[in-house]
């Protein structure tokens, strides 16, 4: 499953601007056979179906109003963009096989079987049109959390090979070499040296014991590394006994994004992993939403148990870091939006967390229109951001978070979610937008007060 | 040669006006839907009808119809109309009896063959041709032989029309309605128990105005009569449409004459004249007097269940077969939760 | 056996049968599934309470969405609300739930019921004009919608015909007719989407469990 096939070679030299996407691009991954590959999107459609996701497929009403809820269908008005929609094929995967009246469904053919010319289509729909941000499970008014099937819908989808061409390479990188853009642990301990200089901050690494391990995603050791120096310098002045561990550092979780569950489960093992062995008490995530839906909530069941430890995102940790005292920040003049990552506020219950930080930092936070919970996604999470083909789609979509924030007429736009950071920048450049997204935590990180003082 | 007197002829001997004749007339045109221009073709044709020759047989019945049609408080027009016509059998009401009345009823047949009316009263047993006999001859034979020769055949009220109450479950005597054993002559049904009188002689009007039947419903009642519900008709209507009903015999409600539905009326279904023309005169009618109309003119109005059952009120069995259902229910959604997980596990190990 | 006396007989009965057991093979159907065990920390408390939380919020719609579904939205509870009281507060439908329920409640005078009957009927005319014109619903929507559409709506018109009384059909057979067509709404029933009468309790109440638990929106 490993080779691409050679009907669409990737460029990675290409520069990003410059990409052109042919009309029509269905990706297939391996050489399998085309019965092969329906099979084996069936057997993991139907691997996911349990109460839960039986419920939720049986009480679609086909009211619709999940497409005025998705920004992609809001914004471009395709009606294949109904998050619904989306979860057709899966829908139909549930009513054949496992439905209470599935025998009846085979038996008069009333749902036929999955096409691979669906699958095909369906996968544009399932990866480049969907960020899994959950704004849809907001409106249903069956209470249907459809983004959550969407996750479950591409475990069928990488399985029989079909899903974009970028993220699967992605995803593979990270299996392969333990992070997306292929930062091993030698690159990483380049950097924290780097960053340990440059800031002239110290950065623990690879402690035999520590109470709190911090983990980092791979896009902020790549694009944004001074992120490091600002999760060390708050964990130093919070006085934390804690350190970076070269076994698992790795936050982000492209077998999660990408649908594939033994890749998604190494990833966060090895952070569950490293976190026992020097007997951390907590795990602070980085600026990642995904990570933090993948560790938070889902860690433990890829363990099977209860974790041994706690999850905080570094939001969280900062909210609490504040109020215990444990650290102060210098009050900041300045007006600041915040835009919130799908998967810690709307879908990870930590929303307050970062509205408590800036007030802590004294800003004037100005809170978008229908802001927290029913923000509207970045356009970028799911994986969406690494798919080059969805380029268009995505920057089209990011237009209504431009709104967004345009209306709060707030002098700085902050977030805490480093994949929210690079759907930003890639668009802030396209567009060539005003506003340049900063992060929650190197804001406080910059305006800590000195020890003692 | 003996002239036979016109109907109309009998009527002024009698003493009846020509203005209280055409008054008759008109009514009769009216509860008939006919147009006022018929009126004076309904005058004629009664005044110059020779008396019609009818026999009328009785067979399991209680007399209730007879009653009904002869029990009016003043003599009426229709009662004398009624006593216009030839009533050559009727052994209730005619003095002959035993051989000279089935001899008769034979005289009657033979020099009016092919013109006579045959109107009956009860239901016929077929069980047993001995459970009810007269003469020593079976119901359904006499009605058989009487019929032969008739123009038509009147089936005067429920028993006759439906079956009736002999012929209520589990209907011992096998009791039939006329219209099951009489199939090549016409046969209208004028059911209720017992129909009310002017029904019967706006029918001999119609069969004197026009040689034939008016036109019938599904159930082989004049159109006329039975056209309408009582429901539709009925005075406490606005009552029903409020929601303002009677809850039990005594109280406020029922004092306050509103609507008997949750008593059990089943007005709503059944079509009958009584709450236009009513009763005695016109003086009341059953909803009229605080009780639920029965439904008395409908087939098997008897079984239909209790008077005093709402009429919304489903025939449910109880909740044990409702509790069978539920288990068999149970029972699929188990076996399909199986070959649910059967199919994950297998697709699972399949990879 | 005439139509009246089959519809309310038999017809009822094994509609009722059929309402049941489907109603629970169903349900069972899905919980009998397995189960999806959550070992995450909770933030919250989830559970029943936050199951019956969502059941009933869930009703309502969340501020951001108020102007693009207040069409529709409005429309479904008129549809909604309308059918409740057609169905539980008309009188004579009152009565019929007393004849096996063995006890009755207030219901609504007639005049009233009529409104809202019409209300829910034109409710639902417009909504399948939007589910026939919306290239959203145009594309989702199937034979189930349409079908559960029609036998809902069925029932309606036949049951606000009989005040009207039209001449060319009967008072009993219409009312045979509307007894029918109610049966053939619940033989319907839990196999289709209107299954989301009680499906709705399921899927609003994981979600709260869910969701409530992370201390997340729902």
């Amino acid at each position: 499953m490993t080779t691409v096939d050679g009907r669409h070679a990737i460029d990675r030299e290409a520069e990003r601007l410059a990409y052109k996407p042919p009309e029509i691009r269905h990706d297939t991954q391996g050489d399998m056979s085309t019965e092969d590959r329906v099979e084996k999107a069936m057997h993991h459609f139907v691997k996911n179906f349990n109460t839960q996701t039986a419920s939720y497929l049986d009480g679609c009403l086909h009211c619709g109003m999940c497409a005025d809820a998705c920004h992609f269908h809001v914004r471009t008005d395709d009606p294949r963009y109904t998050p619904i929609w989306k979860l057709e094929l899966f829908k139909q995967a549930y009513k054949r096989e496992a439905g209470p009246f599935a025998f009846f469904y085979r038996l008069f053919g009333f749902k036929k079987k999955v096409t691979i010319d669906q699958l095909e289509e369906w996968q544009h729909l399932l990866y480049d049109s969907c960020t899994v941000c959950g704004r849809c499970s907001l409106v249903c008014p069956m209470g249907i959390d459809i983004a959550g099937l969407v996750s479950m819908a591409r475990h069928g989808m990488f399985k029989a090979g079909l899903i974009p061409h970028e993220l699967h390479e992605v995803a593979k990188r990270a299996a392969e070499t333990g992070s997306p853009l292929g930062i091993t642990p030698d690159k990483f301990e380049d950097r924290i040296e780097w960053m340990a200089d440059e800031h002239e901050v110290e950065i623990p690494v690879d402690a035999e014991q520590a109470d709190v391990l911090a983990v980092m995603s791979s896009i902020e050791i790549q694009k944004y590394p001074q992120s490091i120096a600002a999760t060390a310098k708050i964990l130093n002045a919070a006085g934390e006994k804690w350190t970076f561990r070269l076994d698992g550092f790795e936050a982000t979780n492209f077998g999660m994004l990408s649908g594939n569950p033994e890749w998604q489960k190494e990833a966060t093992m090895k952070l569950i992993n490293a976190a026992i062995k020097i007997g951390a008490k907590l795990i602070v995530l980085p600026e990642c939403g995904h990570a933090y839906m993948a560790l938070r909530w889902m860690g433990a069941n890829m363990l099977g148990k209860p974790l041994p430890f706690k999850v905080l995102h570094i939001s969280e940790y900062l909210s609490e870091a504040l109020d215990q005292g444990k650290i102060k920040v210098n009050a900041v003049d300045t007006s600041v939006t915040y835009h919130d990552p799908c998967q810690v506020s709307r879908r990870g219950g930590a929303t307050e967390a970062a509205r408590n930080v800036l007030k802590h930092l004294g800003v004037d936070f100005r809170e978008m229109e229908y802001g927290g919970d029913y923000n509207w996604c970045c356009g970028g999470g799911g994986g969406v951001v690494t798919i080059t083909r969805a380029d268009p789609l995505r920057r089209r979509v990011f237009k209504l978070k431009m709104d967004q924030v345009e209306k709060t007429e707030a002098d700085e736009l902050l977030s805490s979610c480093a994949n929210c950071r690079q759907s930003f920048d890639d668009s802030q450049e396209y567009f060539n937008w005003d506003y340049k997204m900063g992060s929650l935590m190197e804001m406080v990180a910059e305006n800590l007060e000195e020890d003692g003082s | 040669m003996k002239r036979t007197p016109t109907v109309g002829e009998i009527l002024q001997a009698k003493g009846v006006s020509r203005r209280g004749f055409l008054k008759y007339c008109a009514t009769t045109a009216s509860i008939l839907a006919l147009p006022p221009t018929m009126i004076p073709r309904i005058a004629e044709a009664i005044e110059s009808a020779r008396r019609p020759s009818v026999i009328w047989l009785s067979f399991q019945e209680c007399t209730g119809c007879t009653e009904s049609l002869t029990r009016s408080a003043t003599p009426t027009v229709e009662g004398l109309i009624f006593d216009a016509i030839s009533l050559d059998y009727h052994h209730t009401l005619q003095a002959a009896a035993g051989d000279q009345a089935e001899a008769a009823r034979h005289a009657a047949m033979e020099e009016n063959n092919g013109d006579y009316l045959v109107l009956v009263d009860g239901s016929i047993p077929l069980a047993n041709p001995g459970f009810s006999t007269i003469a020593g001859i079976s119901n359904v034979d006499m009605l058989r032989e009487t019929v032969a020769g008739a123009k038509a055949v009147v089936a005067i009220g429920s028993c006759a029309a439906f079956g009736g109450i002999p012929g209520a479950d589990p209907n011992p005597t096998g009791a039939v309605a006329v219209s099951e054993l009489v199939t090549d002559k016409p046969v209208m049904n004028v059911p209720g128990c017992p129909p009310i009188p002017i029904v019967m002689t706006a029918v001999l009007a119609h069969f004197l105005t026009f040689g034939e039947l008016p036109a019938l419903d599904k159930h082989g009642r004049p159109l006329a009569f039975y056209g309408t519900t009582i429901h539709d008709r009925c005075y406490r209507r606005p009552f029903y449409e409020q929601g303002r009903f009677a809850e039990t015999f005594d109280d406020e409600g029922a004092k306050a004459g509103w609507c008997l539905y949750k008593l059990g009326c089943k007005g709503p279904i059944t079509y009958n004249a009584c709450a236009t023309t009513k009763w005695n005169s016109g003086t009341s009618f059953p909803i009229e007097a605080g009780h639920p109309c029965l439904g008395c003119s409908e087939p098997d109005f008897w079984d239909k269940g209790g008077f005093y059952e709402p009429l919304s009120t489903g025939n449910f069995d109880s909740g044990a077969k409702l509790a069978g259902a539920a288990a068999v229910g149970a029972a699929l959604g188990a076996v399909a939760a199986t070959a649910g997980r059967r199919r994950q596990a297998k697709y699972t190990k399949e990879g | 056996m005439d139509l009246l006396e089959f519809a309310r007989g038999p017809a009822l009965q094994w509609a009722a049968y059929i309402l049941v057991a489907g109603t629970i093979w169903r349900i069972f159907g899905i919980v009998l599934l397995k189960e999806k065990a959550d070992f995450s920390e909770p933030r919250a408390r989830g559970g029943l309470g936050a199951a019956l939380k969502v059941i009933y919020t869930r009703s309502f719609t969340a501020n951001p969405f108020k102007k693009a579904t207040l069409y529709p939205k409005m429309l479904a509870y008129v549809q909604h609300l309308g059918l409740f009281a057609v169905v539980l507060l008309f009188v004579p439908h009152i009565m019929f739930f007393e004849g096996f329920l063995g006890f009755s409640w207030p219901g609504l005078p007639n005049s009233v019921i009529y409104v809202l009957g019409v209300a829910a009927v034109a409710a639902s005319i417009a909504l399948l004009v939007r589910r026939l014109t919306s290239p959203v619903l145009k594309l989702i929507s199937n034979f189930d919608d349409y079908f559960s559409w029609f036998v809902t709506v069925l029932p309606l018109v036949t049951g606000l015909l009989i005040p009207v009384r039209p001449g060319f059909i009967r008072y009993e057979d219409l009312l045979a007719i509307h007894i029918l067509s109610v049966a053939v709404l619940m033989v319907w029933f839990p196999f289709g989407k209107l299954g989301h009468a009680f499906l709705v309790f399921i899927t609003r109440g994981t979600t709260g469990m869910v969701f409530e638990r992370r201390g997340a929106k729902t």
